[in-house]
């Protein structure tokens, strides 16, 4: 970044980074070119639990579970923590919850998790055709190295630390590949991870309330009740689009309610994450703002145009982007520490169409003519919000 | 016939069957064709390709939305119903056949517009010795719940001939979805003879079918629809001021496409009516917006619009005079930085040298003092490298002065820890 005005300063020396910093700044390097993460990530160095590959232990006593993109398991923390409820805001125009959900189910079939799959189309089972497989790891690393050495001037040895670091690397990216796995969204699912007893599907649209997905979720958690000793498994519960119009339900907005704390109750008491998923444009404002505050993480995803010139001004990388994902709350459980969060804005891209990833926004100033320096701006965002830094 | 548009204009709703008929008398020509537009050729293109293998929801859904201001919804469905049929009979399109549905508007062949008339007029005469018709009608306009039947029935009216052509049904309730939804899938299913050939549906009016039964039961309705592995497009006209937001929310959630017709001037609809308002009153009556949003199969939007007028001949539309283009500042968080580098900029960054790089170059050891170039510089480089106190003759933009603290301190002395410094 450069500043944009004239400025003269005066150089009292040479910045040393001291032994931490640099382990640390090899780690921005690191990260840096995955995408723009924060510079500085803090290293939860969290062993994964021993018995499952699919859990890890967070801070606080927590154990989360992983929502299938890697990178939103970042922005959450560590994951879904076990027993939340995530809720997704669909928008009436773009499909992404569905991208949200299939790597959410995705990743619990590959790591032998039950899942419960509701939605309002006849045929729920057809859904799990579209599933992505895993990729891969060589298509992954491939990239990384080419990209590492590109337009990067750096006066400063950084490359004899590696050799320290390169083990715990690999050991910390081995066991997170376990948790989080990187979905290819153009190769389906193989057959043998839903068929059988791990997926249960459930159709709303015919039903007349909601009393059977009321039950079946109730007969589903009760098969991972939580207790104080190991966890054995964990289930996963994803509903697409709740009160979705064709169903008869749509019009009993109490119901639908009772039916959502209802479920959160049994979350509480249970090993299982549920990600559900409705249009807030088809629900009158009170009762969405009700569903919103029964999320414990809340998520919505909106469209953006097409061939916008505007925004193509605005934002770099402006033609991979297929949406934006914003973070709206965050779920932090034994713990009066909020999450705060360096951005709530995220884009969502497919790199070279198949692996779904996040990144925060890079973009120019609204009035950048007017050529503001550093030392002119006192805060960083003009609208400021109490806790939360928007960049 | 400017009062009788201004008459039409006045009750649009309720009249809708008079303006049809005025369209009617001067649309007799079918060799009349309308002015290509960009616009409307692309919605008519896109529901033409119909929908892919293995989607979740195959068929492609349009659905016109317009409302008092510009009630010229129907005539953009008659033009996309006009365009899509000749697509067919030209066996351009995925769809091999039109199922129209008609609740609100006549659309029996003797009072259709135009070039429906001569479609259908064409679509009834055998194909290749096959009895195989490109359209059929599902008549829910003669009687709808049925009651000029149970007239007949109890013998309180004559007998009305029922016209039982081959290719018009009768629908005689409106309120049993569920008989409906067999009814379409039956008709077209016979349209396209035994094979997996794929036919498309046209609704006249959804508010008629909301009329009828709830919400839930149409959206299940068009859902069902939509999910059907046979149908290529669906398409319908909802007028959305006449249901609540929710209504034409619901309706717009499940369509792929949707196309608002709007006044050109919309301050000046709603007014009272003062001498100086009808002029753009008028304006609206015959000319209007249609503001077309795409949602693409990667998630974005695609924005269009264009204007149109309703003339003697038609709809022609034309492209949009005046640009508003609005930029999506709601979208985005609002930010002071300046995170990118305009090429200027990156010209002048990649030049920068940084201070204790290597050169490669061979030559001695330089200090960038901040000057800006060190090929021009190289008498003061010297002096820099004994310690002396340099003042930069040139007088430029930024520049770093440096001023040493004792003249022995050299600047690469084996003294100085920073053995890592790549130098």
């Amino acid at each position: 970044m450069l500043p944009t005005g004239n400025c003269t300063f005066r150089a009292t020396g040479i910045v040393k980074p001291s032994e931490r910093e640099r382990v640390s700044l090899v780690d921005a390097l690191m990260s840096a070119t995955k995408g723009r993460t924060s510079s500085f990530t803090r290293n939860v160095l969290s062993a994964s639990s021993s018995q499952t590959p699919g859990i890890k232990c967070g801070p606080n006593g927590t154990f989360f579970v992983s929502s299938g993109i890697s990178d939103l398991d970042k922005i959450l923390g560590g994951g879904i923590p076990l027993g939340s409820l995530v809720m997704v805001m669909e928008d009436a125009e773009a499909p992404h919850h569905m991208l949200l959900l299939r790597n959410f189910m995705s990743q619990g079939l590959v790591q032998d998790q039950p899942l419960l799959y509701a939605s309002p189309s006849k045929d729920p089972r057809g859904f799990l055709g579209t599933l992505p497989c895993p990729s891969s790891k060589d298509d992954k690393l491939r990239n990384h190295d080419p990209q590492q050495e590109k337009g990067l001037r750096i006066a400063w040895q950084y490359k004899k630390y590696f050799g320290e670091n390169q083990q715990s690397f690999d050991g910390h990216r081995g066991s997170k590949q376990e948790f989080c796995n990187d979905f290819d969204l153009r190769k389906p699912l193989e057959r043998h991870f839903f068929s059988g007893q791990r997926v249960d599907c459930v159709s709303v649209k015919d039903s007349p309330n909601l009393v059977a997905l009321q039950d079946r979720c109730t007969t589903f958690l009760a098969q991972f009740p939580r207790n104080d000793g190991s966890i054995s498994s964990v289930g996963r519960i994803a509903i697409q689009s709740l009160c979705a119009p064709q169903c008869t339900h749509s019009n009993m907005e109490w119901d639908v309610l009772s039916f959502i704390s209802y479920l959160k109750s049994m979350l509480w008491s249970a090993n299982a994450v549920a990600v559900v998923t409705f249009p807030p444009s088809l629900l009158s404002e009170s009762f969405c703002k009700r569903w919103q505050h029964m999320a414990d993480i809340l998520l919505s995803v909106r469209a953006i145009p097409d061939d916008d010139k505007e925004l193509a001004k605005l934002l770099t990388g402006y033609q991979d982007m297929v949406g934006f994902l914003n973070v709206h709350k965050v779920a932090r459980t034994n713990t009066q520490v909020p999450l705060i969060l360096e951005a709530t804005t995220f884009s969502i891209k497919l790199q070279k169409r198949r692996f779904l990833v996040l990144e925060c926004l890079n973009q120019a100033p609204i009035d950048g003519s007017s050529g503001a320096s550093y030392g002119t701006s006192g805060s960083c965002s003009g609208s400021s919000k109490t806790g939360t830094l928007e960049f | 016939m400017q009062n009788l548009k201004d008459f039409t204009a006045n009750f649009p709703n309720d009249l809708q069957s008079l303006k049809l008929g005025f369209l009617l008398q001067t649309q007799r020509s079918p060799s009349s064709q309308n002015s290509p537009s960009i616009m409307a050729e692309s919605i008519c293109r896109t529901l033409r390709d119909g929908s892919l293998e293995g989607e979740h929801a195959p068929a492609l859904t349009l659905t016109i939305k317009d409302t008092a201001a510009s009630p010229f919804g129907f005539d953009v469905f008659a033009y996309v119903l006009s365009q899509l049929s000749s697509f067919i009979l030209e066996g351009k399109s995925q769809s091999r056949s039109v199922q129209l549905q008609f609740i609100r508007h006549s659309f029996l062949p003797e009072t259709a517009p135009f070039n429906i008339g001569s479609s259908l007029s064409d679509a009834e005469r055998p194909m290749n010795s096959t009895v195989c018709y490109r359209i059929q009608i599902l008549d829910c306009y003669t009687d709808p719940l049925g009651w000029k039947g149970k007239l007949v029935e109890s013998g309180n009216a004559m007998c009305i001939s029922d016209e039982a052509s081959s290719v018009t049904h009768l629908c005689k309730d409106v309120r049993d979805l569920d008989n409906l939804y067999s009814l379409i899938l039956e008709l077209g299913k016979g349209l396209a003879g035994q094979g997996k050939a794929h036919f498309s549906v046209a609704i006249d009016s959804v508010n008629e079918m909301l009329r009828h039964a709830s919400l839930s039961r149409v959206a299940g309705l068009l859902s069902n629809l939509r999910s059907h592995d046979q149908i290529s497009c669906i398409y319908w006209l909802l007028h959305s001021d006449l249901h609540e937001v929710r209504v034409t929310s619901s309706v717009e959630y499940m369509s792929s496409m949707v196309a608002n017709v709007e006044p050109l001037n919309p301050s000046a609809s709603g007014q009272r009516w003062d001498s100086e308002n009808v002029s753009l009153l008028k304006q609206n009556f015959q000319k209007g917006k249609l503001n077309v949003r795409f949602k693409r199969r990667n998630g974005r939007v695609r924005l269009m619009c264009e204007e149109f007028h309703i003339e003697q001949s038609g709809i022609n539309f034309t492209p949009v005079s005046s640009e508003d283009g609005t930029i999506n500042q709601g979208l985005l968080p609002k930010v002071q930085f300046s995170l990118q580098l305009s090429e200027k900029e990156q010209t002048e960054r990649a030049k920068v040298v940084l201070p204790f790089e290597h050169q490669g170059n061979g030559k001695p050891m330089q200090i960038y003092d901040g000057r800006r170039s060190l090929e021009d510089n190289k008498n003061e480089a010297t002096l820099a490298s004994t310690g002396n106190l340099q003042r930069n003759e040139a007088s430029g933009e930024g520049e770093i002065i440096y001023f040493r603290d004792s003249d022995d301190e050299r600047p690469d002395s084996d003294e100085d820890p920073d053995d890592d410094l790549d130098i």
